[in-house]
């Protein structure tokens, strides 16, 4: 153990005078205060404007006079989505996501004006979160540092003297592996303790056991992360016979892993699968509404029997007769159809996105690029589940407003209105107070462990793999 | 001298596994790019379909009211996807490339998203831009990092420098050698991609082609002036593989937060909730002020009076224009902040040549933000039209079988905007000249 330590600290000491590493540590510490920075300035504005946008929607919604009902459902509601604390630290998919949802009745509306919608292109060039400076750039900075742990001892003769005075292969992997691990904590302490700063101040005083458990969880798996890294480097150092060859693999080998495989997986998932396209995703919808019962088809055949039904239960000759508002009920019927075929369809083409993301996703056990990336979006809500999320309570949140005003309508309108404008056709507008804003909740951590089980038995295999590849390669390797 | 250069280059492993792993990532491009243009066709051909049926299914269920059967009616507009797309899909995957609109109001319909999956999004395309972008740049840092560093290591630098007549020719001849190879790859990969996805040989092939070249060459520049500073491999390598994350990630990722945070754009969903507002209050105000302003829009349609009663098409089509016309100012203040942000990123773009490479790229290819943003324009007068042309035949009550609907096929907006070669080749032209003459001037000195 001792000389484990040993090795480390030397390791350490030789790290901290190299001028290069001083000054490229230096830049990734201005670019992560930058990162952080400009994380915080759209969080601030986005939420802001979010607020504030939700705040006038409410107070137009409540500024409506008495009216009809179905006015109302067809008034409708905005759906802001919101960031969530951890985007400061992880942008993951946000850009992508649209910010507003406009909620109707009948009608499931598109999530519009995304980041992306509005980029010029460059966003194709990723964003700089402090997220993507550890999973990408400090990978790099690690190879670099690491190349020439164990191979450059080799070129000078000095791993031979080493050897030969009783350091054994194994101890010296690992104390050159704790010495890389200590020189990237002098960049990853500073790091979590200004993110859990700032996140501090975000959340103002409304610090969850949730969320600090969301906090701990990412610097565990950030640190499980680069360490992997720190050994990886050390290894090919290791097994490489000069410095140049462990410098061009391992420059290679992070080229592969960062940005040839990511995309590589996720074409391949895209050939696959294919997806329909939104014109023939909405037709189908149409065509099965229409196949169960289309309530605005003055002829539509189930309407009819239901209405048939409704009449003899009823023991009336005429809809008008009814104790209830027609048009209220047919339209709550027709809802409730339409509602559900859309959801149907929705799953199933979720379902078509998981299949193609199914490779991105099992590519972590190549590649703990992909683990950390898609752990630390769930981590941070901001993957795509966290958006479905959204986007399912939206919609929930659509049609209890929808089936309100229905019922409101079946309840208080008279049959024989005949159109939703005439004065004796209207309610009370305090009616309108009754529904309260709409508000997404996040989902349970329990969610991120389910959905990114891969990622975390991919972080494992990994531990286990390199610990395997540390034995195997302490008993096969030559000093020359 | 070349060929044995040649030869000797050629021999290299290292440099075969190069070359087949550019060509065979350009070829994956020009199938990823198929398919892109494959899914937009397909797409297209089920609009025209789909839309023909929507028409007859809701003339035949409404076949008495003009005005009810318009409230249903979806017209769609294309986007021309081009051939040359496929080789730069920039925006297009993100933006819809057909937009379907009712002539109800505008700005509730204008921006509707397209179905996505995101992820595909955010790992991005691996089409031809990207492995020109960032793969071919990588590659000739592979083959010039130690072009002259790895004979100084292996100790015969010096016997070149005594044996050949002029050490910087030599010099030249590497990296021409070099270039060539390089060279050929694109030529092969972009002559199979005019094959295999139909691509006509017009000038804007020629500027793709031509701008591809330019930004060769302007990374041949970088690895020329980093070796006429005379490092060694591994500092090299370094260097080189840090200006590249340096011009790909960093400073590209940075000027998007910059921008992102510059331009946010609050004048989306101020546009939305104005529409909102702009409509449906008209429900509950007295129908003639709305009528009059409609009339005021639009004074060629005052000779249709108001019919008597609770509800009218004329009132409630007056109330639709109202929502658009109340939420215009915060609409066209949401382009005017697009067309800022398109326009700063272009100019900064300018000075970093792989961004400025994406932009122009996806200029050529009609498929950046210049092009969404005529499109939308387009849009925009697609509706305006289809109003123009209803408006009347729904306020003097037409019957709806009076009308051919037949003829209301799918229309198609072609992005006729020319391209400014200036602004596209000499930014690059210049960095080529810059990097090229530095290390000229270094290599005099040292050698």
């Amino acid at each position: 153990m001792n000389s484990e330590i040993l090795i480390a600290k030397l390791f350490l000491k030789t790290a901290f005078k190299n001028k290069a590493v001083f000054i490229l540590t230096l830049f990734i510490g201005l670019l992560l205060i930058y990162a952080a920075f400009s994380g915080w300035t759209n969080f601030k504005n986005q939420n802001e404007m979010k607020a504030k946008y939700q705040e006038q929607s409410r107070k137009d919604w409540l500024s409506n006079p008495d009216k009809h009902p179905h006015r109302m459902a067809h008034y409708g509601n905005f759906a802001f989505r919101s960031k969530a604390p951890l985007s400061v630290f992880d942008f993951g998919m946000e850009s992508f996501f649209g910010n507003s949802i406009y909620l109707e009745a009948h009608k499931q509306n598109t999530t519009n004006f995304s980041e992306a919608g509005f980029s010029t292109g460059m966003l194709r060039f990723g964003e700089i979160s402090i997220a993507m400076i550890l999973q990408v750039l400090l990978p790099l900075l690690i190879f670099f540092l690491g190349f020439s742990s164990i191979a450059s001892e080799r070129e000078n003769g000095t791993l031979k003297i080493l050897l030969s005075q009783g350091l054994s292969w194994k101890q010296l992997i690992l104390g050159k592996s704790y010495g890389l691990i200590g020189v990237v904590m002098t960049i990853f302490i500073p790091v979590m303790m200004a993110i859990s700063i700032l996140w501090i101040t975000i959340q103002s005083n409304n610090i969850t056991l949730e969320e600090t458990l969301r906090l701990l969880l990412i610097i565990l798996s950030y640190f499980v992360y680069l360490s992997i890294f720190c050994v990886i480097a050390v290894l090919i150092s290791a097994i490489s016979k000069t410095s140049k060859t462990a410098l061009t693999s391992l420059i290679g080998l992070w080229l592969m892993l960062t940005i040839v495989l990511p995309r590589a997986s996720q074409a391949l998932g895209k050939a696959i699968y294919s997806t329909p396209s939104k014109v023939k995703f909405e037709s189908d919808i149409d065509a099965d509404v229409v196949k169960v019962g289309d309530s605005h088809n003055p002829d539509d055949p189930y309407f009819k029997s239901l209405k048939d039904s409704l009449l003899s239960v009823y023991k009336v000759d005429s809809v008008k007769k009814l104790p209830f508002n027609y048009g209220g009920f047919q339209m709550k019927e027709g809802e409730k159809i339409s509602a559900n075929i859309y959801q149907k369809h929705q799953k199933e083409l979720w379902n078509i996105y998981d299949k193609q993301n199914s490779f991105s996703k099992i590519l972590a056990f190549v590649n703990p690029y992909m683990a950390i990336k898609n752990l630390s979006m769930a981590l941070s809500n901001t993957d795509f589940s966290s958006y479905t999320e959204f986007q399912e309570q939206a919609e929930a949140y659509r049609y209890h407003v929808s089936q309100e005003m229905n019922e409101f309508q079946m309840k208080y309108i008279s049959n024989n209105a005949k159109s939703s404008a005439g004065k004796s056709n209207i309610i009370d507008k305090k009616h309108w107070e009754d529904l309260h804003d709409f508000q997404y909740k996040p989902s349970g951590i329990g969610k991120v462990f389910s959905n990114e089980l891969i990622s975390i038995l991919a972080f494992l295999f990994w531990i286990g793999l390199l610990f395997f590849l540390i034995r195997l390669l302490s008993k096969n390797l030559k000093a020359i | 001298m070349i060929t044995l250069i040649l030869k000797n280059f050629l021999r290299s492993n290292s440099v075969k596994i190069g070359v087949l792993f550019l060509l065979l990532a350009g070829i994956i491009s020009l199938f990823v790019g198929k398919q892109f243009i494959d899914k937009q066709k397909q797409s297209v051909a089920e609009t025209a379909q789909y839309q023909q049926k929507h028409i007859a299914d809701n003339v035949k269920n409404h076949k008495d009211e003009m005005g009810l059967l318009l409230y249903y009616l979806k017209f769609s507009l294309v986007n021309n996807t081009l051939p040359i797309n496929a080789l730069s899909i920039g925006q297009r995957d993100v933006n819809p490339s057909i937009q379907s609109v009712t002539i109800r109001g505008l700005e509730a319909q204008k921006y509707d998203a397209d179905l996505n999956n995101l992820y595909n999004l955010l790992l991005g395309n691996i089409d031809f831009s990207f492995v020109l972008i960032f793969l071919f740049p990588l590659i000739i840092i592979a083959f010039t990092y130690n072009i002259i560093s790895e004979e100084k290591e292996s100790g015969t630098w010096k016997i070149v420098v005594i044996q050949s007549r002029s050490p910087f020719s030599f010099i030249f001849q590497l990296f021409s050698v070099r270039f060539l190879v390089v060279l050929l790859v694109l030529f092969v990969t972009l002559f199979i991609g005019c094959i295999f996805l139909e691509i006509p040989l017009d000038s804007a092939f020629l500027t793709y082609l031509l701008v591809s070249i330019l930004y060769i060459l302007f990374w041949f520049g970088v690895c020329f002036l980093v070796a006429s500073l005379h490092k060694t491999s591994n500092f090299n390598a370094v260097i080189l593989l840090s200006i590249w994350i340096f011009l790909i990630i960093i400073l590209p990722a940075s000027i998007n937060n910059y921008l992102v945070n510059k331009y946010p754009t609050p004048e989306a969903l101020e546009t939305t909730l104005k529409q909102r507002k702009g409509y449906h209050e008209k429900w509950d105000t007295d129908k003639q002020p709305t009528v009059d302003k409609f009339y005021a829009h639009y004074p060629q349609f005052k000779k249709f009076k108001m019919p008597e009663g609770d509800f009218n098409w004329l009132w409630y089509y007056a109330m639709q224009q109202m929502g658009d016309d109340e939420s215009a100012k915060q609409s066209k203040e949401l382009r005017e902040k697009l067309q800022k942000r398109n326009k700063l990123s272009a100019n900064i773009a300018q000075f970093i040549p792989t961004l400025h490479l994406q932009i122009q790229l996806n200029e050529i290819a009609k498929s950046g933000l210049t092009n969404q943003l005529l499109f939308l324009d387009e849009v925009t007068h697609f509706h305006e039209k289809n109003r123009l042309y209803f408006y009347p035949k729904i306020f003097s009550e037409a019957p709806v079988n009076s009308e051919n609907w037949e003829k209301f096929k799918v229309q198609t907006f072609t992005d006729k905007s020319s391209l400014s070669y200036m602004k596209i080749l000499l930014p690059l032209m210049v960095f080529i000249g810059l990097f090229v003459g530095l290390g000229w001037v270094n290599f005099r000195r040292t050698i």
